[in-house]
């Protein structure tokens, strides 16, 4: 019934093509559910940030190798907006029949405490399916700064306070707050410079403008290659294949200090639990497929896939996590 | 002949059976996307991508990158043909462009975009081939300061790009840069002018906010004209340019070919000042009769050389650095990165063929291009000679779809429809869009590169005379607002505006 209101005023809403296209949509979904078991016609996939970044490349790799044991197609969508809020709204707000799921980083996490409104609360209106993926960050350093390891980094903030800038993907983002939890944990002093993606920040990397970062994998790798900046730790709770050679930050003496851009496949609140066990039983035996492990490994992400509980759970930890990092770090939009 | 034998190279990888296919492939999607609305090169290539991962890096590489030049070229078509333009840079073309197609002059403006940018395009790549590496180093000389300085040049370059009054060109400026501020903060994260509206959190998008103001804008102006005859000419004039066009824009093509060049090697937005500056250069320097704004072609030659140069060059930050100066290189850097190559220094020496084949698929892309466009110049303008009681309606359609699936975002509709009664107010005062829209685009790089420098400084603005580069921007914005605003000159600029 509420979904039928919600249709009704939409209707209302939009011109007469796009209510044309909306009952299309509503008939088929009915005809569907009546006609055979889920899934019955093609997913939606939605990707909540523009294409080009690490959701997007993982998005899109799921959802082409989600199409075997699911029997239906998987559609990639990007649907960008407000730090990943427009998207994970809209699939929040959509029909839990399992047709529309949304995948999404630790923003998702992040947003309910750093935001002052949230069109919608994560832990109501949205049910986890399943982790799939893990990725560390690597910190990297500018290539003229006497810093070859986290010690020596955190030794030459001490000396030098106040001379260390770090760049980030933009507040609150992870990279931000992965730098505002060293400069709690090793007491040093740092200002934050903010870029529009962590790709933006490496020509001030490189000329040693911005000090350091808590970098993605997938936009440090070209950088670090030809030593244009210098790695010196991931931030896994193992070493990450792409970086073998680097130490893990808690091999470097600061107990768990563990960063994650994990991913993760949500649907609305309210989707029949048979419904989200097939789909996690397809994401399941998706991400065993060594194909897609080389996939992954290319931007330096790890296939994981949890069960829907452990995943909530994890979820809720991460939540947590974050939530002390803001508040310790006094973090705030003002 | 070191690059000579690489160019070579280059054109034994181009011109293999598979590679001239899949660029005719590239160059032909980017020219659809470029014409139709809403979809552009970004979401195009995002498309393509798992495709691409199973193709030969080279291939897919040249397939993306006839698309994004496709789509340079496909865009001027609706910003000549029916006043809408596409994206920042064709906004420019749409001036004196669409003003040509009034006049029935709509085949000479296509032929002379398409000739200008093929130009260009070749100009820019054998730049690329010579001076790829220390045109590499000029982006890396670009910190926070040095684009401040540049953007403020580009600012006042914008009151000086308008014709008439200063005063308006002036609040028009103001304005862009207000509606600029709507959406998130980059530094604080604070939603700022948004009301409480979620479809504001990532500010006003730039499409509805152009299409408005350009495409639909005008059409309410057209149709309050009591005799709706037509807001183009019936007759179509000749299809192709003639000598004497061509011979009239040559020293606009050469001058925007070397703007554009040098201004797209710069990630930070210099590829979208290119055609802006071109269009304020010409009507600087273009020889007497200049009528510019009412149809003059070097005003549609020299934007487009330098719009289609600095896409081409903006090709060097990205394989020779690794950054990305816009989102379509962006995914073409991911594509790479899946394929085992690491886009930077490295790649010149360690795949040449990789670098010199994409090289050399710049021209063949330009060429057909070229030759896909021009045939289909007849086409288009016999779509002009539609009664405008047909043609408007296409245009409200055209807008509307387009706008809606940028980011399938209804609040987009409500922006579009905001701005357009906004730019007929403006249509009827007077008051050129031009400066608004590059204040609106160049405004929030301004503030975020402004805060970056002085973050970075720890808040001392002699950060912003720290480097020859910066300094020289600023003294030159400096000379431009000195020249508008001393009286005398202004008498003269004036007298050279009524012409």
């Amino acid at each position: 019934m509420k979904a039928n209101g919600e249709s009704v005023s939409t209707t209302l809403a939009c011109s007469v093509m796009l209510a044309v296209s909306f009952l299309a949509v509503a008939c088929a979904s009915v005809g569907g559910a009546w006609a055979q078991a889920y899934p019955a016609k093609p997913i939606r996939l939605v990707l909540p940030y523009s294409p080009g970044g690490i959701i997007d490349y993982v998005g899109r790799t799921l959802a082409q190798n989600l199409a075997g044991p699911l029997g239906q197609q998987v559609i990639a969508e990007n649907r960008p907006g407000a730090g990943g809020i427009t998207g994970t709204d809209a699939v929040a707000r959509s029909a839990p029949d399992g047709y529309t799921i949304v995948l999404m980083d630790p923003a998702i996490v992040i947003n309910p405490t750093l935001q002052p409104s949230m069109p919608y609360d994560l832990f109501k209106q949205l049910t986890t399916v399943s982790v799939v993926s893990s990725s560390p960050l690597v910190v990297v350093v500018a290539p003229e700064l006497p810093v070859k390891s986290m010690d020596d980094l955190v030794r030459y903030g001490k000396a030098n306070p106040g001379k260390l800038n770090f760049a980030s993907a933009g507040i609150g983002t992870t990279p931000n707050l992965a730098g505002e939890l060293l400069k709690l944990r090793a007491g040093i002093d740092a200002t934050h410079i903010p870029y529009k993606s962590i790709g933006q920040s490496y020509p001030d990397l490189m000329s040693n403008k911005v000090q350091f970062a808590f970098s993605s994998i997938a936009g440090a790798l070209p950088f670090t290659m030809d030593n244009r900046v210098r790695a010196i730790a991931t931030t896994g709770d193992t070493r990450n294949p792409v970086y073998p050679d680097l130490p893990t930050i808690v091999e470097t003496g600061l107990a768990g200090f563990e960063v994650d851009l994990w991913l993760g496949v949500f649907a609305p609140a309210g989707t029949p639990p048979d419904v989200v066990a097939r789909l996690n039983a397809a994401i399941t035996i998706a991400l065993k497929d060594p194909e897609l492990g080389k996939a992954f490994a290319k931007v330096g992400a790890m296939p994981r896939g949890t069960s829907s509980n452990d995943g909530a759970a994890f979820v809720r930890a991460e939540h947590a996590k974050w939530k002390k990092v803001i508040e310790d770090a006094k973090i705030k939009l003002d | 002949m070191d690059v000579f034998s690489n160019i070579l190279l280059g054109f034994g990888v181009a011109l293999s059976p598979q590679n001239l296919v899949y660029c005719l492939i590239g160059s032909v999607l980017g020219t659809m996307v470029g014409v139709l609305p809403g979809i552009g090169p970004v979401t195009t290539v995002a498309l393509l991508l798992p495709i691409s991962f199973t193709l030969d890096p080279i291939s897919a590489l040249i397939m993306m990158a006839g698309i994004y030049y496709g789509a340079q070229y496909g865009g001027s078509t609706t910003a000549i043909l029916i006043n809408i333009p596409g994206e920042p840079s064709s906004v420019v073309t749409s001036l004196d462009g669409h003003q040509m197609a009034r006049q029935g002059r709509a085949g000479p403006a296509l032929g002379v975009a398409a000739l200008s940018s093929f130009f260009a395009g070749c100009v820019a790549a054998l730049l690329i081939a010579v001076g790829a590496p220390p045109l590499a180093q000029i982006a890396l000389q670009f910190g926070p300061a040095e684009y401040f300085s540049l953007m403020v040049c580009g600012l006042v370059a914008a009151v000086v790009l308008a014709h008439g009054s200063i005063v308006k060109a002036i609040g028009m400026v103001i304005l862009g840069l207000i509606f600029g501020l709507a959406g998130s903060d980059i530094n604080s994260g604070v939603r700022r002018f948004t009301y409480g509206l979620q479809g504001l959190a990532d500010g006003v998008e730039f499409v509805a906010l152009s299409m408005a103001i350009y495409g639909l804008a005008e059409v309410a102006v057209n149709l309050e004209k009591k005799e709706v005859k037509s807001g183009i000419a019936q007759s179509i004039g000749r299809v192709l340019p003639s000598w004497a066009d061509v011979r009239t824009c040559i020293p606009s093509v050469l001058r925007g070919t070397t703007l554009g060049s040098l201004l797209g090697v710069l990630p930070g937005g210099g590829a979208l000042l290119a055609s802006f500056a071109a269009y304020t250069l010409e009507k600087k320097v273009a020889r007497a009769p200049r009528n510019f704004g009412q149809g003059d072609i070097r005003g549609v030659a020299a934007p487009e050389a330098a719009n289609n140069a600095g896409a081409q060059t903006s090709m060097v930050p990205m394989l020779t650095l690794g950054i990305p100066s816009n989102p379509t290189m962006a995914l073409m850097i991911a594509a790479l990165m899946v394929h085992g190559v690491s886009p930077g220094p490295r790649v010149m020496t360690d795949r040449p063929e990789l670098f010199w084949g994409i090289v050399a698929s710049m021209w063949i892309a330009n060429l057909m291009l070229v030759i896909l466009n021009l045939p289909l110049v007849g086409l288009w303008v016999r779509l002009v000679r539609i009664p405008y009681r047909m043609m408007f309606v296409a245009i409200v359609a055209f807008c509307c779809v387009g706008t809606f699936t940028i980011n399938s975002n209804t609040a987009d509709l409500a922006v579009l429809a905001f701005f357009t009664v906004f730019g007929y107010i403006c249509l009827k005062l007077g008051c050129e869009p031009a400066p608004l829209i590059l204040g609106f685009v160049l405004g929030p790089m301004m503030e975020e590169n402004l805060r970056r420098a002085l973050l970075i400084s720890r808040g001392d603005p002699a950060i912003f005379l720290s480097s020859p580069i910066s300094i020289g921007f600023l003294l030159a914005a400096a000379f431009l607002l000195i020249v508008v605003a001393a009286p005398t000159i202004r008498r003269r600029r004036d007298e050279a505006m009524v012409e």
